[in-house]
């Protein structure tokens, strides 16, 4: 009877949660709506017609779909060369020791300038087409990814080392059977960096120089002072990142169950 | 130890000193390497600008850059301020925003992870605001507050702002649940447990988050100056990039690089002397 009364004192405690959460973000848009009817700040509404405008007018030919799919794409291909060649870099650098001690000083020092600092170099060097962009975001999703692996590969437990010389493997068996499955959680970490990373750094070199992208609406938006085309651009921005963080936390469940059980 | 070590054999002992030795001699190699791979990055650099593989005013051989870090210090042209005042400017904004950071995000953090109420009311729009990167709030930010300090040092602090949380509340989070019942049992009230137990342990996390916090800040900062300034390392880069002075654009990004990294350190160290009661 009493352990009935605790678990309904329980349900009724997370409902209120629940409804505490659900009435945080309804305050939210609440004081949106009071804040942009007493100034000129806009209403939901007016971002939601801009949008619809936006597909009657488009700018520089694009809908707002348009030029997400033009940001995306840049941030695609930069991150599959990060992902592919990061990784690589990054087990050379955590396997091997002389590789490490070779390349780390100038890898850290390249790390050590932010990516966006790069972006007036890189348009002094090759323009501002579509190359150095991706360029930029290659410069800002490396980094991550590369220090994680490499720290990943190079704590490898010695344990584990140590079971596989027992059972005469190879180096390579070692790498590929033990220290990189052991590495996974860190790499997939260090991918979930370097994506938000890239979407900054996009963000930002659309800004400085570009004909397409949300980056480029935004500074658009902010040189005609077109208020709900920069919000509108910044919950485009927003959905999407929250959609890419959803879906790797959901490769991440799915390639590493076992770090469920360790939270 | 010493016990232990009197008790090998001659042999054994004769097999450490081996060992030691082949250890130092592989870091005195390594250590050979580090160095003569930054030799190397110098010389290739100074050879293609010496034999004009690439255009002067492409790439600038690095002792002018030494020689216009000389001249930079007194000579305010071609961005309006000297070095110096560059970066003291630089460094106030993101000091500004990242101590704001600190001073709102940990405690933040902190109280999000302890007390479900705050969890459920804060951490929805958390949520919310999150994804959204701190480069895209310059125009909302640039609309109510102007382009002074107080609108460079709010993109700093957004971009500070979110490890901090993040961290300080996973942090807390793992505090070990063998000491909470400690303290329950030795009748602390729940504020005490949080106030003793609960903040002491997730220290090294949040510290995590603060170094992390000073990265993103001093990253985003030139971004912010970029947009819209008129000093500060950032606004010298795009300046220099405005007149297609390479040399400028090239000290700017050193410059960057290297006190970012003296400030990191800085705050490695800090982190050691304050946590020092954690390691044994």
């Amino acid at each position: 009877m009493k352990i009935m009364t605790v678990k309904k004192r329980e349900r009724h405690k997370n409902t209120f949660y629940q409804i505490l959460s659900v009435a945080s973000v309804l305050g939210l848009i609440g004081l949106w709506i009071y804040i942009s009817s007493t100034s000129r700040f806009p209403t939901p509404g007016d971002i939601w017609e801009r949008m619809i405008k936006m597909f009657q007018y488009p700018i520089k030919g694009k809908n707002i779909f348009g030029h997400l799919l033009a940001s995306l794409q840049r941030v695609m291909i930069a991150l599959s060369f990060c992902w592919t060649f990061g990784l690589a870099f990054g087990i050379l650098l955590g396997w091997n020791q002389k590789c490490r001690a070779f390349l780390e000083p100038l890898f850290s020092a390249f790390r050590a300038v932010p990516p966006l600092a790069w972006i007036p170099l890189i348009t002094l060097w090759f323009g501002i087409g579509e190359f150095p962009k991706i360029l930029i975001v290659i410069m800002g999703g490396l980094p991550p990814i590369v220090v994680n692996t490499q720290a990943g590969i190079a704590n490898v437990q010695q344990l584990y080392l140590d079971v596989g010389t027992i059972f005469h493997a190879n180096r390579r068996q070692m790498l590929f059977q033990i220290a990189l499955p052991s590495a996974l959680d860190a790499v997939l970490a260090g991918i979930k960096n370097s994506m938000s990373s890239a979407w900054v750094v996009v963000l930002a070199a659309e800004m400085l120089g570009g004909k397409s992208g949300v980056g480029f609406l935004i500074s658009r938006g902010m040189d005609s002072m077109d208020m709900p085309l920069i919000l509108l651009a910044m919950i485009a921005i927003g959905s999407v990142s929250a959609l890419f963080a959803i879906a790797l936390n959901t490769i991440e469940r799915i390639a590493c169950p076992w770090l469920l059980k360790k939270k | 130890m010493n016990v232990q070590k009197q008790n090998h054999s001659s042999e054994q002992q004769e097999q450490i000193l081996k060992d030691q030795k082949k250890q130092r001699k592989a870091s005195y190699q390594n250590l050979m390497l580090s160095v003569s791979s930054i030799l190397l990055f110098f010389f290739i650099w100074e050879m293609v600008a010496l034999l004009k593989l690439v255009p002067e005013h492409y790439l600038a051989p690095p002792e002018a850059i030494f020689r216009l870090l000389i001249i930079k210090i007194h000579d305010p042209n071609p961005d309006g301020a000297v070095l110096t005042v560059n970066i003291l400017s630089s460094l106030q904004i993101s000091f500004t925003g990242f101590i704001a950071a600190i001073l709102i995000g940990v405690p933040l953090g902190w109280l999000m992870g302890w007390y479900r109420v705050v969890d459920s009311v804060v951490n929805p729009i958390f949520d919310i605001v999150r994804p959204i990167p701190p480069v895209a709030w310059i125009p909302l930010t640039i609309v109510w507050m102007g382009v002074g300090l107080k609108a460079k040092a709010t993109i700093v602090f957004l971009s500070a702002f979110i490890p901090c949380v993040i961290n300080s509340y996973t942090g807390i989070r793992q505090t070990n649940p063998v000491l909470i019942h400690v303290g329950k049992t030795c009748g602390a009230s729940d504020f005490t447990i949080f106030w003793k137990i609960g903040i002491p342990s997730a220290m090294t996390m949040t510290f995590t988050g603060i170094k992390l916090a000073i990265g993103n800040a001093w990253s985003t900062l030139v971004a912010a100056e970029m947009l819209a300034a008129s000093s500060g390392l950032g606004y010298m880069i795009l300046q220099g990039r405005n007149f297609g002075r390479t040399d400028i654009v090239m000290l700017g990004v050193l410059a960057i690089g290297i006190i970012g990294t003296i400030i990191i350190t800085l705050f490695s160290h800090l982190e050691n002397v304050v946590l020092r009661w954690k390691r044994k």
